[in-house]
């Protein structure tokens, strides 16, 4: 498994894309994430075998691991504006190319859903990261993955 | 737990910079305007506790992930992924 790090683009219209760095390079959570507010250290981990996935590794205890999916990927329309207060808690410009992941919940069945609703949203440049909460969009809490 | 009787376009204050105000009030509701400084995130109590209950059973068992990339694959069919 490579340990990856997220990379700006230069369009700063598209959100960013995760590529492969040497060192693992981690990403501040100022306030952890809704029910695990103490991780506040992560690592965006991706390999051939996990792709389409990724998984968000939290260093912090009680080591929370969650796979992600580029929103990109499940709706081609999803909406990558942040409103100026999310942007001002990432330290990031209007044009700043973000990267985005939705969090993936594998359900006991065995299928799975991403949670479009609230988006992991990490600002490469200065390597800090929140998830989202977008009210101001309908976006699914469980957006299906799978066929069931 | 504090309790205060607001009027209409009366406001509470919390600690540095955060203010409550009560804008209208009904039979429907209660409409308030919320003023917080940017580091701190303002929720509907359910929207936040619907997020964390996500947060905490998607943080749960891996084991299967092999086999769910591959299901996740072919629901995505021949959209390029991963890229």
């Amino acid at each position: 498994m490579t340990t990856v790090a997220p990379v700006n683009t230069p369009d700063s219209r598209k959100p960013a894309s995760l590529s492969a760095a040497p060192d693992a390079q981690v990403v501040e959570f100022p306030a952890g994430i809704p029910a695990f507010e103490m991780c506040r250290r992560f690592v965006v981990i991706a390999s051939p075998e996990l792709s389409p996935l990724s998984c968000l590794q939290s260093l912090d205890p009680p080591e929370a691991s969650f796979l992600t999916v580029d929103p990109r990927l499940l709706d081609p329309q999803y909406d990558f504006t942040l409103r100026e207060f999310e942007r001002a808690r990432l330290g990031a410009a209007v044009d700043e190319a973000l990267v985005w992941l939705a969090i993936v919940t594998v359900a006991p069945e065995g299928g799975a859903t991403a949670n479009l609703r609230a988006p992991v949203v990490i600002n490469a440049r200065r390597m800090v990261g929140c998830q989202f909460i977008r009210d101001d969009h309908e976006y699914p809490v469980r957006f299906p993955l799978t066929r069931d | 737990m504090l309790v205060v009787t607001r009027k209409r376009d009366e406001a509470i204050v919390i600690g540095d910079g955060i203010e409550v105000r009560v804008l209208r009030h009904g039979h429907d509701g209660v409409r308030l305007g919320i003023t917080a400084p940017p580091h701190v995130a303002v929720h509907r109590q359910e929207v936040y506790e619907t997020i964390r209950a996500a947060n905490a059973s998607a943080a749960a068992d891996r084991t299967r992930v092999p086999d769910l990339i591959a299901r996740i694959k072919e629901n995505l069919g021949s959209k390029e992924v991963g890229k």
